[in-house]
């Protein structure tokens, strides 16, 4: 499947295979022992844990360590003191996914500078550099996943309907790439719907968000949030407020696809593939110690869920049997 | 904003080009625009960061220098908030020029794609997004997709503050056909756009003056800036792609020429192996390509037949990895190709000295091969006393210093000696009488020719269609 969008600096993505280890890299890395740190912005959510499955697994192959992960709760400061500390520490690489954009920037730098291989995951601070200040980002085709929210989410509104979209009021580049997706092909497709955006700041408040929204717009025909969590918080916000509107969104967490295959609220969903995603960075990080070319910006496709994939949807991204009530849902 | 009688800033709304007087405003205000101009810019371009050292620079007095800083300060140009480092006595206050007094939005237009950032008044990308868009589809097409994403940009990021100028990186040259102090009028940069009031349309739309310029131009612009090149006066910026081009600094400000081609060196004739050709034809990125597809099908690259085999695509990025990666055919590919660049670049080092060469493009900033080769042919061939204390590097900034150096275009253009005493007292170029002038006549030309943006004007400032919940 094709990459929809572009990286970071407007790079072209290179494939995951571009980053697959050989014999002699394995072999190579083991001799070598290396240590890495993982900086993710929360551990909580069933992406994360996906990811970390993918980077611990492909490293232990490679007899590197994980020597630390960090959950920074979402919070700029967490992330920043966080990597203060690893620098003294001085594992030889840090996988981090940036929580914000320039506020993190100097603290990802400095790192870098000291001489830590950084390996980004999902986000790159505004003015950080490839080569200079990072070796390589791994991200979904958050472009790509955007245009499937939208593609999804058409079918549900009708003629001239009113569509809601629940963006992130941080400043975080795979966001950012969704929320303009999801538009662009609204209008590009759908120039009869008319779009209404509310920003919310953490995916705790998404649930408020979207009753503001309903109350603002009873007639919204449709929501889009950008990403599965605050997208349970709204249709739980939504559900106990009597209102029943079709929501697509991006990530195939537990709980969306409890709701998809169940014939919820939820009607589809782009979904990452965290686990692949965590090989690919363990892949390039392993690359990057080795002292190998890494392409600057490496991408996987999105997969389109629906409810009549969401079962081996579920077992692709999860890499595990679906659930039973994925598998045998009950209908509301 | 400009002042109040009682010298407290007035609101942006109340537009008035008469200089006012009132606390601490000068009396002569030929004398004041001068000397608050000349502190600005001392101020701005970091030789001087403290009032003595004002005083020095200037030459005014110190009555004066609290005077015009006070006017700054109260005009939102120039904080004092910050203490310096005491060097026996009490510690100085720091004047600081605030960067964040404005913002720029930046464009870059390629063939396949078009990136869109917002920057600060010192050219620092405060965020930037690209995506794939094909020019072909038209100006209107293009104008309508940027005017989208610029406004949710604003909408996003511009947190009450407004936008002083938009810079735009073309694909190809831009000829200088309007040498007002705010370019007004679309010129002839792409064939297929003739008569189609872009610039006119961004300048109605945003209310902001618009500077277009040649990528070659903006990435000069943001390597010199921000880049390898901070501070120099004479530098030289090639980038090796499908097109190759000579961005020149001299003096320390970017030389366009004539006519707006200065540096197109594409067409320059070279020969090797006995064959005859243009540097582009025979150094650039779709030579490159093809030799690399060559070399993977008659097996002479093994590195570039897997990744054939692996249902890869080879492009002039591939066969600088394989270089990189110690592929004999590709070391050879990206070295012939470097030595032929190094030939071209050799003659206008000779010509102009710079003090840096930088090279730029994405295949320099994937292999080491092709510079090594620049490098080597440069120093052959040129002057012991140019080589003497010559830097040859690729470019820091990478594929943002198109959106950095429009950026820094646009602020070039505003604070431009003479462009900024025309709005220094008024508090904002927005404000200058010919700006505003550019501004009737932008309206005018995008009316008349009945173009622009199909989208509606106006929700880009001030008018946000999204909301935000903290």
């Amino acid at each position: 499947m094709a990459i929809s969008g572009l990286g970071p600096h407007g790079e072209r993505a290179a494939p995951p295979d571009r980053i697959a280890l050989t014999r002699e890299d394995i072999a190579e890395a083991r001799e070598a022992k290396f240590k890495v740190a993982v900086v993710l912005h929360t551990l909580a959510s069933d992406w994360s844990r996906q990811q970390i499955a993918g980077i611990a697994g492909t490293l232990g192959d490679c007899s590197t360590v994980v020597v630390d992960v960090v959950d920074c709760g979402f919070q700029n400061e967490n992330q920043i003191a966080a990597l203060e500390r690893l620098a003294h520490q001085k594992p030889d690489a840090i996988i981090s996914i940036p929580v914000g954009n320039t506020a993190v920037a100097d603290a990802h730098r400095h790192l870098a500078r000291a001489g830590v291989r950084l390996i980004l995951l999902d986000n790159v601070p505004t003015g950080l550099l490839p080569g200079t200040d990072y070796a390589a980002l791994v991200s979904a085709d958050n472009f790509g996943l955007g245009q499937i929210g939208a593609e999804l989410l058409s079918p549900y509104v009708s003629e001239s309907g009113k569509v809601g979209i629940l963006a992130y009021g941080v400043d975080f580049f795979a966001a950012n790439e969704r929320e303009l997706a999801f538009v662009k092909w609204m209008q590009k497709n759908r120039r009869d719907v008319a779009l209404e955006t509310l920003r919310f700041d953490s995916f705790q408040n998404a649930g408020i968000a979207a009753r503001r929204m309903v109350e603002q717009s009873p007639d919204l025909a449709g929501l889009f949030v950008v990403w599965d969590q605050p997208a349970m918080a709204a249709v739980a916000a939504l559900e106990a407020a009597g209102v029943d509107i079709p929501v697509t969104t991006v990530d195939l967490g537990r709980d969306a696809a409890t709701n998809l295959a169940r014939g919820g609220m939820v009607k589809g969903i782009g979904a990452q593939q965290p686990y692949l995603q965590g090989i690919a960075i363990a892949q390039a990080t392993i690359l990057s110690l080795l002292g190998r070319n890494t392409p600057n910006w490496i991408a996987l496709p999105g997969l389109t869920v629906t409810q009549a994939n969401v079962v081996e949807s579920f077992q692709t991204v999860w890499r595990a049997p679906a659930p039973k009530e994925i598998v045998t849902p009950s209908m509301p | 904003m400009v002042l109040k009688a009682s010298g407290e800033p007035r609101s942006d709304d109340a537009r008035d080009d008469s200089p006012r007087r009132g606390k601490g405003r000068p009396r002569t205000t030929d004398g004041a625009t001068q000397s608050l101009a000349a502190i600005l810019e001392l101020v701005r371009q970091g030789a001087a960061s403290t009032r003595q050292e004002i005083e020095r620079e200037s030459e005014l007095g110190r009555a004066i220098v609290a005077d015009r800083l006070a006017t700054l300060t109260a005009l939102g140009l120039v904080d004092e908030s910050e203490l310096g480092t005491a060097s026996g006595g009490r510690a100085p206050r720091l004047v600081r020029f605030r960067e964040q007094a404005a913002r720029v939005l930046v464009a870059t237009l390629d063939q396949t794609a078009i990136g869109i950032g917002l920057a600060d008044l010192s050219g620092r990308l405060l965020m930037e997004h690209h995506e794939a868009m094909d020019l072909a589809l038209g100006p209107a097409a293009v104008l309508d997709r940027l005017c989208a994403v610029f406004d949710w940009v604003l909408e996003k990021h511009l947190d009450g503050s407004t936008v002083w100028g938009i810079g735009i990186s073309a694909p190809g040259p831009v000829p200088i056909a309007d040498d007002s102090r705010f370019p007004a009028q679309t010129p002839a940069f792409l064939p297929a756009w003739d008569a189609f009031p872009f610039v006119e349309s961004l300048i109605a739309r945003y209310e902001s003056p618009v500077w277009l310029r040649s990528s070659v131009e903006t990435m000069t612009m943001g390597e010199l800036k921000a880049g390898a090149g901070a501070n120099l006066q004479n530098m030289l910026f090639i980038k090796v792609g499908k097109r190759i081009g000579a961005g020149i600094v001299f003096e320390g400000r970017l030389y366009r020429g004539a006519q707006g081609a200065a540096g197109l060196i594409g067409q320059l004739p070279v020969h090797a192996g006995g064959q005859g050709g243009t540097i582009e034809t025979l150094a650039g990125s779709d030579y490159i390509e093809r030799e690399g597809i060559a070399a993977a099908s008659v097996g002479k690259s093994a590195y570039l037949a897997d990744i054939v085999r692996r249902g890869g695509e080879i492009t002039a990025i591939e066969v600088g990895q394989a270089a990189q990666m110690g592929d004999a055919a590709g070391m050879e590919i990206m070295s012939r190709a470097g030595h032929l660049l190094g030939h071209s670049v050799a003659t206008l080092a000779n010509m102009l000295n710079p003090a840096l060469i930088v090279l730029s493009g994405s295949i320099v900033q994937t292999n080491d091969i092709l510079l090594a080769a620049v490098r080597e042919t440069v120093y052959g061939e040129s002057h012991p006393m140019v080589t003497r204390d010559l830097r040859i590097l690729r470019s820091q900034l990478g594929s943002s210093a198109g959106l950095v150096g429009a950026a820094m275009v646009v602020v070039d253009g505003l604070f431009d000696h003479a462009t900024l005493r025309g709005w220094i007292l008024n508090g904002s170029p927005l404000r200058h009488p010919e700006f505003a002038e550019a501004m009737t006549n932008a309206g005018r030309r995008t009316q008349a020719m009945g173009g622009g943006s199909e989208t509606e004007p106006g929700n880009s400032r001030g008018a946000p269609d999204g909301a935000r919940l903290s």
